[in-house]
């Protein structure tokens, strides 16, 4: 499974208005295009999970994730904070890039943790955070992933 | 704008149920930190210690948990031992638990009476999706 067929350009935006963590987790999950009820769900589910120790790996890259029953698939979103924001991470740096990644309780083809596998390696590759910067659109975004994440 | 958006979201449904659910979220989390390949994932990517995770997964859930109504506990009880999933949604008429169709008022009562329903076929407390 690549990266590249998880997400659609409709799941990427390079402009997060959000200012602070939960505004953030709220503007991704509408990423998603879920119903309302979900979207509550879905939010307080990910928030319990960075109750348990921030997502945020480091270097300006967080990952959000969770098991949820609001969803049937494994859903992929990724969403760019220009300046970044303040999202308790390891290195105690803002975050710019978000990735987000919600899988069913259970999953028949179990891909949740290679694909949060996939996205850690991809982001932590060095050259990954300054390439995201210089996006111009989601086309681009998609791109990438397809040359650094084959 | 965004806030009120998603927690009109969270009134649109029947606090019990959103309970429920919430349960469904957490406990799949817990699993999630009680051994195999994604404790390890949790613990080697985002730094967390499984053990005080757990733990504090698991107050929230009994905190949760007290917030059920007698009958529906004693249903959650009986089923939530047996099977990953205690709440299953219905998707076109049909429960996602078993896959058997629903009879339409069971799946439509639910909104319109604000009840915690169940699938009369596999026992799981069903939500309606959209
Ligand atoms: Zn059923």
């Amino acid at each position: 499974m690549k990266l590249r067929d998880l997400f659609t350009p409709e799941s990427v935006t390079l402009s997060l208005e959000a200012e602070s963590k939960d505004e953030i987790l709220k503007e991704l999950i509408q990423l998603l295009e879920l119903d309302e009820k979900s979207e509550a769900i879905l939010f307080k589910t990910l928030k319990r999970r960075e109750n348990l120790g921030s997502t945020g790996i480091g270097k300006g890259i967080a990952i959000p994730h969770c098991r949820s029953l609001v969803v049937e698939e494994l859903r992929l979103a990724y969403a760019r904070k220009p300046g970044g924001v303040d999202f308790n991470a390891i290195d105690d740096e803002p975050v710019f890039n978000f990735f987000l990644i919600v899988a069913p309780p259970l999953e028949v083809s179990n891909q949740y943790l290679p694909v949060l596998g996939k996205v850690a390696q991809f982001a932590k590759d060095p050259e990954v955070p300054g390439l995201l910067a210089g996006l111009d659109d989601a086309e681009g975004f998609l791109s990438l992933l397809e040359e650094r994440a084959p | 704008m965004l806030s009120t958006e998603i927690e009109e979201g969270s009134q649109l449904m029947n606090p019990e149920l959103m309970t429920l659910m919430e349960l469904q979220d957490l406990r799949a989390q817990h699993r999630a930190l009680s051994g195999g390949e994604s404790e390890s994932v949790e613990v080697e990517q985002f730094n967390i210690d499984p053990t005080v995770a757990a733990a504090r997964l698991e107050e929230v859930i009994a905190e949760l948990e007290g917030r059920l109504s007698p009958p529906v506990l004693k249903r959650y009880r009986q089923i939530a031992p047996n099977r990953e999933r205690v709440v299953v949604p219905v998707i076109h008429g049909v429960c996602y638990g078993c896959f058997v169709s629903i009879p339409t008022a069971t799946a439509g009562d639910q909104d319109v009476h604000n009840q915690v329903r169940t699938c009369q076929s596999c026992g799981s407390f069903i939500y309606v999706a959209s």
